[in-house]
């Protein structure tokens, strides 16, 4: 067994108390527009929520972190490229519950200096980086690193499909199933972009992220 | 900073190689005389240039028509395109007709902008709509710099040409990145990266979490310390009233200025121009008591 991999089920599991519950990260939207009705349907998003944002933004997010970009730079990168509000709030309020949790557990002087950068105002504390700094330390290889997040982040996301469509579990677990090759592919994708690539959005992903922000009724805070 | 060494510095990061042949450059500095904005330096080359300019109403705003006589961007033309708007100045830049690109065999056809906006200055970036055709690449990389109290309004559409099929998307790749940096005491601060791309050679673009059934993309971004909630509430209410489907939110706040960014998508140009002219209309006329553009330029 790898000195990480328990750690590293720990960090990733849907238990996790970093809020991941309560965001949608855009495809409340489709629901709401009757886009996103099925199994089908919402299988459809999760695919390209991960061919395009987990890809360009988180995904390239870690891998320029274990590439050593520094830290802080990349991180007004992701406050700045992230365009809808509740989208970068979603990212920095999941980032400072990870950023919290990983001092308590996993602590590292890595991790302290990120949560320095964050209470001293100078950088907004995002999900991926945040994570990615603590996989690092742990002594977590990238490729694996970023599969078990664009993972878990999948499965967070789908359960909340689970609950707001509503889903049977079944059908839940199919819809994981399904993602692996999406995720795989994400991995690799990630691997062959460059820096011109990062943050690189579809429009209709933004503006489903956009138009949460004035829904009337809704389940989720992203 | 002078605009020809500004000129010279690549807006950005950016992977395109330094030798590819420069088909035009355009430099223009904007600085305010006697209560007018004029342009205090000019410069171009090759395939850019800019019409006498013109006063379309009493602001004292300076509008620039931008023309590139060649009327087309090929495979690996670069354009280069530098503005800066000193303290207190106004510029209206636009483009005498729709940017088209062509097909692009062998490299992408690129234009980089930098732009430079001092204190209290103004900018509206309005051109025509760019048309991307079958087997186009295009890369357009725009590096603007603002102070906390410029204001910045910039329109763009961006749309799919005719090809023989009759289908849309032939195109192969579209990327416009714009990165907008807040002056701050020591350095400038990032305050927004907005990186659109578009690749309908990867798959299908036009479904959903991409373009949506849509063709036509139309983008507004915004900077201005007068940007707020309230304003992005009121804009919102204002394109409920269209067709597109559109979105819009706000960046961070920087220094004591906030970004806006629009989104939408339709299958009509003009619709796109009209609800994007019915945005920096209420601006325009709310900021400065200005009319909504009208440039007759048809």
């Amino acid at each position: 067994m790898s000195a990480y991999q328990l750690a590293l089920q720990q960090l990733t599991d849907s238990a996790l108390p970093t809020g991941a519950f309560a965001h949608s990260l855009g495809f409340e939207t489709y629901i709401d527009r009757g886009l996103v009705h099925d199994e089908a349907s919402f299988g459809t998003w999760l695919s390209a929520f991960i061919s395009q944002q987990l890809t360009y933004s988180d995904g390239l997010a870690i891998r320029f972190l274990y590439e050593g970009f520094d830290l802080a730079g990349l991180d007004a990168h992701l406050s700045a490229q992230l365009l809808p509000r509740q989208l970068r709030e979603a990212s920095t309020k999941m980032g400072g519950r990870l950023i919290e949790i990983g001092t308590e557990v996993f602590a590292s002087a890595e991790l302290e200096a990120y949560r320095t950068l964050v209470t001293t105002g100078r950088a907004a504390g995002h999900q991926p980086l945040a994570f990615a700094v603590v996989a690092r330390s742990l002594g977590v290889p990238f490729e694996e690193a970023l599969a078990a997040y664009l993972f878990a982040a999948v499965t967070s996301l789908t359960q909340n499909a689970v609950r707001a469509i509503p889903l049977g579990q079944n059908s839940g677990q199919r819809i994981l199933r399904k993602a692996h090759d999406d995720v795989a592919a994400a991995v690799e994708h990630v691997r062959h972009l460059s820096w011109d690539d990062f943050g690189a959005v579809s429009a209709g992903l933004e503006i489903s992220q956009m138009r949460h922000e004035w829904q009337r009724a809704r389940m989720f805070m992203s | 900073m002078s605009s020809l060494a500004n000129a010279l510095i690549s807006p950005g990061p950016s992977s395109a190689s330094a030798d590819r042949p420069e088909m035009g450059r355009l430099a223009l500095v904007i600085g305010i005389r006697a209560g007018r904005s004029v342009a205090v330096q000019q410069f171009h080359q090759g395939a850019l240039r800019v019409l006498r300019p013109h006063y379309l109403d009493g602001s004292g705003q300076v509008c620039y028509v931008m023309v590139n006589p060649g009327g087309a961007y090929l495979g690996a033309d670069l354009y280069v395109v530098d503005v800066e708007v000193e303290a207190g100045a106004s510029l209206l830049l636009t483009t005498q007709s729709a940017t088209k690109i062509y097909r692009t065999p062998g490299s992408y056809a690129e234009q980089r902008m930098t732009v430079t906006l001092g204190e209290g200055a103004e900018l509206e970036l309005a051109p025509d709509q760019l048309i991307a055709y079958r087997e186009a690449s295009y890369r357009q990389n725009t590096h603007i710099t603002v102070h906390p109290t410029s204001s910045l309004i910039m329109a763009e559409v961006i749309t799919p040409g005719w090809s023989p099929d009759g289908a849309s998307f032939k195109y192969r790749e579209l990327r416009l990145r714009n990165e907008i940096h807040v002056e701050g005491d020591d350095d400038a601060a990032l305050l927004a990266l907005d990186n659109l791309l578009i690749r309908p050679s990867l798959g299908d673009v036009t479904s959903m979490g991409f373009m949506e059934g849509y063709s036509h993309l139309g983008s507004l971004i915004v900077v201005d310390p007068r940007v707020d909630q309230a304003l992005a509430d009121e804009l919102h209410r204002l394109i409920a009233g269209y067709e597109a489907y559109s979105g819009l939110s706000l960046t961070r706040t920087l220094a004591g200025t906030t970004g806006l960014v629009l989104r939408s998508l339709s299958n009509s140009t003009e619709e796109l121009n009209r609800l994007l002219g019915a945005c920096t209309g209420l601006l325009r006329e709310r900021w400065s008591g200005r009319a909504p553009l009208n440039l007759r330029k048809y």
